[in-house]
């Protein structure tokens, strides 16, 4: 028998044989992701383990048998991080359980296969939120791709990333013992999971972004918090196509409401006209669409405090003509806009998925990448840049957006979705991989810091020198502490093996 | 250049070419996997039930499934009885349709798959004797089909025969109803009701034959399509011009997929609450309140699968206004669109009980969770496999059609 067959049985005799599989079409199901630019992949097998000793178990034999193995949450993944070419793959979404929800000392524990869609669909009805909502795709995304992926989604803006809400989590390390380790006041065996830093080194930070490469997360505690009531939404829309001034009303906004912003985001006037163009039924008087679109969301406890967080918005959005304040009836009369704040999961998890594939069906590469504010302006010039010079490598009929949306998160910084698509065809996806490799290399070297960073976008960086010498060795050092055998996730930041040279995978012609 | 589109799917793949391309829009998202929203309409805890009683593997659900065909159309894959025995393992509820962004119509796309297994000879070996038997005895359940006669006789009053008599309504009873005996409550009060609101209607006995509906959703297309066949000749033969029937899964076949026959022969399709419901309103028919509390059961068939297969409105809301003239309504969590199958269709009932037994003791238990007397439904097989996980679980729920509640508030 092969070592895969070896490590099979063992398996099998761990979970039992209806949680592991190597059938064919079992290994084709689970050959790709949301990342149609990919080619399929096929693992060798896919366990389906349901608690942290069945997976340590399952970690020892991969092991024993030297057999690679990726992590895999709600598989919602775009960057290729959640298949694997042979290997095991390990699909998490069996430890789905929500521990416990407590009130008293504000956290929550939960098993890291939990969706956003039923950890809020628990909390939300009893006044609590975890801040931080989840990705777009947090129907079926799992809290531990969140963590895995240093996730933005909904509440970014405030509450900032997914791995800010996080005081801890149980992983399970890649190493021959397969290793159960808790971090934060958890690593006190005699305490309960209520912060984060204290009790030793942030450890839990060790494993936070690190796209499952250095721990595979089974439980998380998670920050909790009363959910404000009163919430109000204001649009506006510059009146000029100035990104000078985007920097300038986040910074503003930013600096005179703080607290009370929950959302601040940007859609770019390209866009704007795009969804005028496409309304069922046009507004009789011609909308005024000169530059982008700001979409604010703020939130208090009282309601005097949130009038005059709306006072002190229309304040800065209106000075000096910079913006106006804007109702989606302009571009699409037809619209139903709710007089009163709602809570709909429907517009938080289901806005960018439709956008991914439209008929016909397409392959889409995109990025989300933060940048500081104040570069706000210059990257308007030198995002699109890279476009402009690569044209004649876009497949006909693509549409590429620098930016499909910029959102404000905390600190001073944005996070600037965007990408290209192009026909879902042989070719075409093979020419758009490259392309998108390009992208990622010219985001990274003009200074951006991306996440959800997969193979393709932590190769890229890798690939593109971001990484100093000193800090490729650390990096490999930490990996080799808790995978001594390079065997989670092993293609993710190339790194490949220990001895394996990094510098041959530097991307330098485009420098 | 080579489109994924051009790997001879209409050579190997027929049925599934069919489809076109949609396929390709499927991005794996994984909204099919689990959709959970408290602030949906009607809220979803959950989306597939299959995956949630088995070991929950991506092709137990929609996405795996779409990769499937996908990799198939590739030339990666394979047909195979290995292969079927997941793909069967599917009520065909469509509730991953609901909760795609994509407008898929995931049920045709398992029912194409499934065609193109039997077509390979990798079909369910469970369903063979039950589309055998639908095509040479004209119903599912391998029994003599004079036995649809049965019910008939324990009525007080005549009911028309459709083979010799004119009617303006025919009533189509569907064979779960005509041949389980403690299901013949549904035919029996159906017609009942019909005859005290004064409805000309008839019936075809023992000539009846079987929809199809269940060589449609397991793929033996030959067999649907002799039974449609008989059928068109039969509606065609007794020229009436409206069909009701009792059964979801009638209802669904012959309103989506006889659609072109009804269409040429003129024939409206109507489920019976809603003939019920439009003569108690124009005719201003008072009923009585029962008194008694009651949970509803949204069959897939008149639900989700009409509206996302047939593109007609789902019945969500007929009979909902019937059963709160006659009877206290606590909806259960899941309802509507986000109802939780009942577990018995798409072939599991007879290709996989145990799987159908737990699905349908967990919808039980939520109905349970209402506490609610009556679970009520309007689909004799949803009836069906709903009362044996109550006998299962010794629930002390009673398991009803509407159609016997509203005999009983028609007095």
């Amino acid at each position: 028998m092969s070592k895969v067959q070896d490590a099979y049985k063992e398996i099998e005799n761990t979970i039992g044989s209806d949680y592991v599989t190597d059938k064919d079409f079992m290994k084709a199901a689970y050959s790709r992701n949301v990342d149609p630019a990919f080619p399929d992949r096929w693992a060798d097998m896919i366990v389906r383990p349901e608690t942290a000793e069945e997976l340590s178990n399952i970690v020892k034999i991969a092991n024993k048998y030297k057999i690679h193995m990726v992590p895999r949450g709600g598989g919602a993944d775009l960057v290729g991080g959640s298949v694997t070419q042979g290997g095991i793959l390990l699909d998490l979404t069996r430890m789905n359980k929500i521990i416990e929800v407590n009130t008293d000392d504000y956290y929550v524990i939960v098993e890291c296969g939990v969706t956003w869609g039923a950890l809020l669909s628990e909390l939300l009805p009893k006044g609590y939120t975890t801040g931080v909502t989840g990705p777009g795709s947090g129907y079926s995304a799992t809290i531990g791709g969140g963590l895995s992926n240093s996730t933005a989604g909904g509440g970014s803006t405030k509450y900032g990333l997914v791995p800010d809400i996080c005081l801890g989590v149980e992983v399970v390390l890649p190493n021959p013992q397969g290793t159960i380790v808790r971090t934060g006041s958890a690593a006190n065996k005699y305490a309960q999971p209520f912060c984060r830093y204290g009790v030793a080194p942030d450890f839990t930070g060790l494993f936070m972004g690190d796209v499952g490469t250095l721990g595979i997360k089974t439980k998380a505690f998670l920050k909790l918090f009363p959910d404000p009531p009163f919430k109000k939404n204001l649009m506006f829309i510059l009146n000029k196509n100035d990104y000078q001034q985007v920097f300038k009303l986040s910074h503003e906004v930013r600096k005179w409401v703080n607290d009370g912003l929950l959302g601040m985001s940007f859609v770019p006037k390209l866009l704007v006209q795009m969804m005028a163009s496409q309304a069922k039924e046009k507004p009789v008087k011609r909308p005024r669409l000169k530059g982008p679109l700001c979409n604010i969301t703020l939130e208090a406890t009282d309601e005097r405090i949130i009038d005059v967080y709306v006072e002190k918005v229309n304040e800065i959005m209106t000075k000096d003509n910079i913006a106006r304040p804007f109702d989606l009836r302009e571009i699409n009369p037809t619209l139903e806009i709710p007089e009163k704040w709602v809570y709909k999961m429907k517009n938080l998890f289901n806005y960018f998925h439709p956008l991914i594939s439209v008929a016909p069906a397409k392959v889409t590469c995109t990025t989300c990448h933060k940048i500081p504010f104040s570069s706000m302006d210059e990257i308007s010039r030198v995002a699109p840049a890279f476009d402009i010079k690569h044209k004649d490598e876009f497949q006909p009929g693509s549409l590429s957006l620098w930016a499909g949306v910029i959102a404000v998160l905390p600190n001073g910084n944005f996070v600037v979705v965007g990408g290209f698509n192009a026909d879902n065809v042989e070719d075409q996806r093979e020419d758009s991989m490259k392309l998108w490799h390009k992208k990622l290399h010219h985001q990274v070297r003009y200074g951006g810091a991306h996440y959800w960073l997969g193979e393709s976008i932590s190769q890229s960086i890798v690939e593109a020198g971001a990484y100093t010498p000193d800090f490729m060795q650390f990096f490999k050092d930490i990996k080799r502490t808790v995978d001594p055998n390079f065997l989670l996730s092993p293609n993710k930041f190339h790194l490949h093996a220990y001895d394996d040279d990094y510098t041959k995978y530097l991307v330098r012609e485009e420098e | 250049m080579k489109k994924i589109t051009e790997f001879e799917p209409k050579e190997k793949f027929k049925h599934l070419a069919k489809l076109g391309d949609k396929v390709l829009q499927c991005i794996a998202c994984g909204d099919c996997r689990e959709q959970t929203d408290y602030t949906a309409e009607n809220p979803k805890w959950g989306v597939c039930v299959a995956r949630d009683n088995t070991p929950g593997f991506e092709p137990y659900f929609a996405r795996g499934k779409m990769q499937i065909i996908r990799s198939l159309w590739q030339g990666k894959l394979e047909l195979s009885k290995e292969l079927a025995e997941v793909i069967y393992q599917c009520p065909t509820c469509n509730a991953c349709a609901d909760a795609c962004v994509y407008d898929m119509d995931n049920a045709a796309f398992y029912e194409a798959l499934r065609a193109e297994l039997v077509d390979a000879n990798c079909g369910l070996e469970a369903h063979n004797p039950m589309n055998k038997a639908m095509v040479e005895l004209l119903n599912p359940y391998e029994r003599d089909n004079k036995l649809k006669k049965d019910w008939v006789e324990k009525l007080d009053f005549k009911v028309k025969d459709a083979n010799t008599e004119t009617a303006e309504v025919l009533y189509f009873v569907g064979c779960t109803a005509a041949l389980t005996p403690e299901i013949q409550s549904v035919a029996i009060n159906t017609a009942k009701i019909l005859n005290k609101l004064g409805v000309d209607f008839s019936v075809l006995g023992e000539r009846e034959v079987c929809c199809g509906s269940v060589g449609k959703r397991t793929g033996d297309l030959s067999a649907f399509n002799s039974v449609a066949t008989k059928n068109y000749d039969l509606f065609k033969k007794s020229g009436v011009k409206t069909i009701i029937t009792s059964c979801a899964g009638c209802y669904r076949t012959l309103k989506a997929d006889y659609a072109d026959y009804t269409e040429e022969l003129g024939i409206e399709v109507l489920h019976s609450v809603e003939l019920i419901l439009k003569i108690i309103n124009e005719k201003n028919i008072q009923l009585n309140h029962l008194g008694v509390t009651a949970t509803y059961h949204d069959p897939c068939h008149t639900g989700r699968n009409s509206g996302i297969s047939a593109g007609v409105t789902p019945l969500y809301e007929e009979p909902r206004i019937l059963l709160k003239k006659i009877a206290n309504l606590v909806e259960m969590k899941t309802i509507k669109e986000s109802t939780k199958c009942c577990g018995a269709g798409g072939g599991i009932k007879k290709g996989f009980p145990e799987l159908a037994l737990k699905i349908a003791k967990a919808r039980v238990q939520e109905a349970e969770e209402t506490g609610a007397e009556y679970l009520v439904s309007i689909c004799p097989f949803c009836n069906r496999n709903l009362s044996d996980a109550i006998t299962d679980l010794n629930s002390e729920i009673k398991m009803i059609d509407l159609m016997e509640l509203l005999d009983q508030a028609l007095n």
